[in-house]
């Protein structure tokens, strides 16, 4: 597997980053998710938090390297981060329970499998235009199917931030899953929160991400994004997969597995309660390790000493 | 933000087994010192300070760094440990030598051999007159040399320029700062600004994309260009829209031989692909032995460039 991948989460203009995204791949498998902890409910980040958590530590034990059943596993792994939340809110007493969106991808032998619950959102983009994209669980996307109200009210909607499905709910939440999509040299996968792509049209982003760096193209993007906001502009988070041939050189910045061993696992998920911008790259430790290691390097190659 | 400039630690004060000498340099990640060490050698000790994230006021030792950059400013630290650990592992004459590093003031410190000499652009700047066909091919070699052990290692300078070529008092060359060559590990991490010199940099800089030995074989091309020119090219990114570089081969005919001209044209070449692919390959054009500059009519002096250019082709096509 060779592919490019890139996720940033911003607070915005919001007091805290109630957004959690992650992902990890095996030699064969890459999982991707996103989640949206609810404002308005306590807890919000800690739905996000669990259910990130729990997807990653699924993925972590079960694709060694492929997963038997993606599907299965997006179904199970969702429904066990669903019950783990509840089990949170009953642990600590809580009167209602914390909720979050979710939406994960799974991709092995060039095919991508999806699902979501909630108004998160997965696109996805080959030659520039939209392919395939996830429909909000959300009253105002109902209200449109139904011709009630017109894609452009939807903006201003009062109640579009309304989702009647989402992981932590009082009801088991309503998982879709999409069709088997098999995946080209080039096709980006994106996964965002609504404070993404509430203000960026999808065939905005298809074009702005047709053959280029996501690397730099996705920061670019939520900078948009987070101008767009304004002054109440909500948490914007971003995991984006640019899918690459494997016969194709290797860019600088992609990843290829094929030299990972068969039971190794990568996961990139933020640990709970810090903010990545604080985080330390290096601990006091890691400095002196580095600076004995030079002097030992130093040591080895120096005629002299 | 506004750069505000970090005040350099005072002359004789006492850090590790170093006394201070005084301040060689200051850059925008860094600050070199002239030191003296426990036997009273000179040393040159490179202090890890990048001046958006770290400030030291005068007067001050230990410099603030905001909660808010604690972050970046330790990510850059790394960056300044694989500079270390690059040049640690390599032992070259024509590469500057790390004797020492350590940690102190918060910071962190690189201890570097210091030789008494001047680099490339002040020698240029001083002589204020194009050096002779000798000189470029002399002193390109070493640095070829040098340069060839950085390639060696599986790093890249992507910093190269006069600036950073050290001609020692016998007139041997060193590379030094190699300040860039975290891009090569850090690429993709838009924490911390590239590092480039307009003029010196490849078209692969801006892109930050294909970069490899043949970027540093651009720059190696453009600091030739400019000791005969003395200046730098234009901006390789100027030239991919409109290229207004005169060649070396039209804007110098006859002074210097056709081979080592049409050598410094192919390693500026915008196109990658079209340059030396190694410094093997470079060197090998740079000692080859020079043809005597044609003897030429007077007259072509006062021609356009284009002129020089037609009537080259004109040449050729007689036999």
């Amino acid at each position: 597997m060779k592919f490019t991948i890139y996720q940033e989460s911003r607070q915005g203009k919001r007091n805290n980053n109630e957004d959690r995204i992650a992902y990890c791949y095996s030699r064969d498998a890459l999982l991707m998710v996103v989640a949206d902890g609810m404002g308005g409910h306590y807890y919000g980040e800690i739905a996000a938090q669990i259910a990130v958590q729990c997807l990653s530590d699924a993925f972590q034990h079960e694709a060694k390297p492929m997963l038997a059943d993606p599907f299965l596993f997006l179904q199970r792994s969702m429904t066990n981060a669903h019950h783990a939340i509840l089990d949170f809110a009953s642990d600590h007493n809580l009167k209602d329970s914390p909720r979050t969106t979710c939406v994960a991808c799974i991709v092995q032998d060039n095919v991508a499998y999806w699902a979501h619950a909630g108004d998160s959102r997965l696109y996805l983009f080959r030659d520039g235009r939209v392919i395939s994209q996830t429909r909000d669980h959300s009253r105002v996307r109902l209200l449109v199917e139904q011709g009630v109200i017109t894609e452009a009210q939807v903006a201003n909607h009062p109640e579009r931030n309304k989702v009647y499905s989402c992981l932590g709910g009082i009801h088991a939440p309503e998982i879709e899953f999409s069709r088997k999509t098999p995946l080209e040299g080039g096709d980006v996968l994106l996964l965002a929160t609504d404070g993404f792509w509430g203000t960026l049209p999808p065939d905005m982003l298809a074009v702005s991400l047709k053959q280029t760096n996501l690397l730099q193209a996705v920061p670019m993007l939520m900078n948009q994004a987070e101008s767009r906001g304004g002054p109440y502009c909500d948490n914007v988070s971003v995991v984006a997969v640019r899918w690459e041939d494997s016969y194709v050189q290797l860019a600088q910045s992609s990843v290829s597995t094929q030299t990972m061993a068969l039971d190794e696992v990568t996961t990139k998920l933020d640990e709970f309660g810090r903010n990545p911008a604080y985080k330390m790259d290096l601990s006091d430790d890691e400095i002196e390790k580095a600076i004995q290691e030079i002097r030992s390097t130093i040591d080895k190659y120096s005629p002299k000493k | 933000m506004a750069q505000q400039a970090n005040h350099a630690l005072p002359a004789g004060f006492q850090i590790d087994e170093y006394r201070i000498e005084r301040q060689l340099s200051l850059g925008g990640f860094s600050i070199v010192y002239l030191a003296l060490d426990g036997e009273g050698k000179r040393v040159a000790i490179k202090e890890y300070l990048p001046n958006s994230l770290a400030l030291r006021g005068e007067g001050e030792i230990t410099p603030t760094i905001s909660a808010e950059h604690a972050g970046a400013f330790r990510y850059g630290m790394k960056c300044f440990f694989e500079e270390g650990r690059a040049l640690a592992k390599l032992s070259h004459p024509n590469v500057v030598r790390v004797l020492n590093f350590f940690r102190a003031n918060e910071t962190v410190y690189m201890v570097m051999d210091y030789e008494e000499g001047a680099t490339l652009q002040e020698y240029i700047q001083r002589r204020q007159k194009p050096v002779s066909e000798n000189f470029v091919r002399n002193v390109f070699t070493r640095v070829l040399n040098g340069l060839r052990e950085v390639h060696t290692h599986k790093l890249l300078h992507l910093d190269l320029k006069p600036s950073n070529i050290y001609l020692r008092d016998d007139g041997t060359p060193m590379l030094i700062d190699f300040g860039a060559a975290r891009q090569t590990l850090a690429l993709d991490t838009p924490m911390l600004k590239p590092m480039y010199t307009p003029g010196f940099a490849s078209p692969e800089h801006y892109q930050r994309e294909n970069l490899g030995p043949w970027s540093d074989i651009y720059s190696i091309g453009a600091s030739m260009y400019a000791c005969i020119a003395l200046a730098a090219p234009q901006a390789a990114d100027l030239r991919q829209d409109k290229d207004q570089t005169v060649p070396a081969m039209v804007r110098w005919e006859g002074k210097y031989s056709d081979q080592l001209l049409e050598t410094i044209d192919w390693c500026l070449c915008l196109n990658h692909l079209y340059r030396p692919q190694s410094v093997f390959a470079l060197q090998k054009a740079l000692t080859e032995a020079p043809s005597k500059p044609a003897a030429k009519p007077k007259v072509e002096e006062t021609r356009s460039w284009l002129g020089a250019l037609v009537g080259k082709f004109k040449k050729n096509d007689t036999p």
